[in-house]
């Protein structure tokens, strides 16, 4: 029979498995946990045999340990503390070196305690936790997601930047270089974006990874399961597919002739206004007073970290 | 317009396009649990299909991948061995030149030691799952021994140490095991000598024309990386290790005439001494892509290779130019004659000669 709820022998075993007596956790509890995660997992009552299989893959000790947190088992919240809070300290630390993810740490060690008051309940943050990953990694996710979305409401007071005219309200300009230069970059961002909705989403994500959020290929690879030497491989191979279906694009549907392609792609690297100071630096890395200079870069490098580095942290 | 040049425009392109904050149109944006759990591939199939999908398009979930990935202890992940077939010729090279080092390193120890090294040996034999040093070490074959002797060495020690500390609690074993693994991924990456510590003396012998310099890692787990070296060493007992270890890791380039020496300092500046190590002076070169490995044939040239295809020439001994390359990819050595001519290593063991100071580049094996 289909059911969120495992059977009473399931629970007994599962619960042995998860050591939960050491927290002198009530079954009952117990079993509450784990048809919390079984729900969480499953929209609809699963089968016996799912249920199982999932209820079998689950982090059982650390859920136990949750719930035993949850609860104030006092030898449990040590255990926590001993084991998991520097799991986050250094979480926080990986995120931002600066110090500035320590205050987000403490406090989401506050909401595990549960600090948080709800509806005159205190509720701990631990009855979040549904152990379908390890206590530490999930601290460690749920950390990146505080620090992400506190950097992400930071940015919308931010200024927005200058919007560059549509390209059909230039094309009513009088086509000066500049003007021409601009279009041309605009066609070139249209085909690159075209370029890439048509691959695969590993590969897009991997270039995001890459290009927007500056990770290193061995960090690419830690987070997609590969080497980072085939995660070189790939972000080259997609870098060539882009390059090709943009020419194609240009060609066949721009109806475009070899020289005006080749003034496409001089176009990007002539608008100021895309300025990448770390693609000239090859051209003027001898100028250190130029825009192109290791200084500059280092700024526009530090500029483009800072989207997830919250102001607070930095100042 | 030359191919290099498109490819120029399409990364910078690709920079600016990657970075629009641009939302999907479908699918939910993924929690902290979600995200734990398909870090540990414990999402079913759909599922993970979903969220990778979600992620590639949200920037919001891409920046959430990102700062969770900085918080993970590097763990190793093997590649297919058919994909590295080219550096096999390499393996026992590096494994003789591992035995052959340690012997010459610590006479006294040599039996002792060697079985680790045999365990090493082993280990670059089997995936590299097992060994992320393996290719690297292989690569840097025709470096002189000692680096990759220590480099080798250090792992299977560090794993018996571990082994006796088997007392100790659970997490504190998984800080010691990433940092270890950190720790060997880093001199993998360097390919030629180990990590140098901060206060490594400088070898007393010609140092090979290269050397390298940890990539800048979060606080904490330099941190743990330290804290792992020191209790190795404490525990097993093996502090002349530690001390041979270091008096073998070089973190000066030193040029031909043994006066002028080079040094990379946070992975980033280059600092140079023209008075055998007493002084140093900055040279103007700042880089935020890591520099790994450097090669100094002559008293004003010097290379520097590093993350992301960076390759830097001087050829007055203070001022570095950024030298075209056409890949961007980790370089992790290098070798040189003179100001033109230069080989280049990357992390995936492929090679690149110039003989122009960087107007042309050949590839080859």
């Amino acid at each position: 029979m289909s059911s969120w709820r495992p059977s009473a022998s399931a629970v007994t075993h599962l619960y042995q498995q998860s050591r939960a007596e050491r927290w002198s956790l009530p079954v009952a509890v117990f079993a509450a946990a784990l048809e919390r995660s079984a729900r969480k997992v499953f929209v609809t009552p699963p089968e016996p045999r799912d249920l199982e299989r999932l209820l079998g893959s689950l982090h059982l000790e650390d859920l136990a340990l949750a719930c035993a947190c949850a609860g104030g088992h006092e030898g449990a919240w040590e255990h926590f503390v001993r084991e998991h809070r520097p799991v986050l300290y250094r979480a926080a630390d990986a995120i931002d070196p600066t110090g500035g993810s320590r205050e987000l740490a403490d406090s989401l060690y506050g909401e595990l305690f549960g600090l948080v008051e709800r509806s005159g309940e205190r509720r701990s943050l631990f009855s979040y936790f549904h152990g379908r990953s390890s206590l530490s990694t999930w601290l460690r996710a749920v950390l990146a997601q505080r620090h992400v979305d506190r950097v992400r409401s930071t940015r919308r007071f931010e200024p927005l930047p200058e919007a560059e005219p549509t390209p059909s309200a230039r094309s009513e300009e009088r086509p000066q270089p500049q003007s021409r230069i601009s279009a041309y970059v605009q066609l070139m961002r249209r085909a690159v974006t075209a370029a890439i909705s048509r691959l695969p989403a590993k590969d897009r994500l991997r270039l995001g990874c890459y290009y927007a959020e500056d990770l290193t290929l061995a960090q690419i690879g830690r987070a997609l399961g590969e080497h980072e030497a085939t995660v070189s491989r790939n972000l080259a191979k997609a870098r060539r597919e882009i390059r090709t279906d943009v020419e194609r694009q240009l060609r066949e549907e721009e109806r475009m002739n070899p020289s005006q392609i080749d003034e496409c792609f001089e176009a990007v690297v002539e608008d100021v206004g895309s300025l990448d100071v770390s693609d000239l630096l090859g051209a003027a890395s001898d100028h250190p007073d130029s825009s192109g200079s290791p200084g500059s870069r280092r700024k526009d490098s530090r500029d483009k970290r800072s989207k997830e580095r919250p102001e607070g942290a930095s100042a | 317009m030359p191919e290099r040049d498109r490819d120029q425009s399409v990364e910078r392109l690709l920079r600016r396009v990657m970075s629009d904050d641009v939302t999907p149109l479908q699918g939910t944006c993924v929690d902290g649990e979600t995200l734990a759990a398909w870090s540990e591939g414990s999402l079913r199939g759909a599922e993970a299909s979903a969220v990778e999908r979600h992620v590639a398009d949200c920037a919001r979930c891409r920046a959430l991948m990102a700062s969770f990935v900085r918080t993970t202890p590097p763990v190793p992940v093997a590649e297919s061995l058919w994909r590295r077939w080219h550096l096999a010729w390499a393996v026992p090279l590096a494994s003789a030149a591992t035995a052959a080092a340690i012997w010459v390193a610590l006479p006294d120890n040599g039996a002792a030691l060697l079985t680790p090294a045999q365990e090493t040996n082993t280990l670059t034999r089997d995936e590299r799952r097992a060994s992320p040093s393996s290719a690297p070490a292989a690569e840097s074959a025709p470096a002189p021994a000692p680096p990759p002797a220590s480099a080798s060495a250090i792992r299977p020690l560090e794993e018996k140490a571990k082994l006796a500390e088997s007392t100790n609690n659970e997490a504190r074993q998984r800080t010691d095991r990433s940092a270890s693994r950190e720790f060997a991924d880093r001199q993998a990456r360097a390919a030629a000598p180990p990590v140098p510590q901060a206060e490594a003396p400088a070898p007393a012998a010609p140092a090979p024309p290269a050397a390298s310099v940890a990539t800048p890692a979060a606080a904490a787990a330099e941190r743990a990386e330290a804290d792992s070296k020191k209790e190795v060493a404490a525990n097993s007992g093996l502090a002349p290790l530690a001390a041979a270890r270091q008096a073998f890791a070089p973190n000066q380039i030193v040029a031909a005439d043994g006066t002028t020496r080079w040094r990379i300092v946070n992975g980033q500046q280059v600092e140079r001494s023209t008075n055998a190590g007493a002084n140093w002076t900055p040279a103007t070169i700042t880089s935020t892509d890591a520099l790994s490995a450097a090669a100094a044939p002559s008293a004003t040239v010097c290379w520097i290779v590093g993350a992301r295809g960076v390759v830097y020439v001087t050829t007055d001994g203070t001022r570095f130019v950024r030298v075209p390359f056409p890949e961007i990819v980790d370089l992790t050595s290098v070798s040189a004659t003179d100001g033109l001519a230069a080989t280049v290593s990357s992390a995936d063991g492929r090679l690149w000669r110039t003989t122009d100071q960087g107007k042309t580049w050949s590839a080859g094996r």
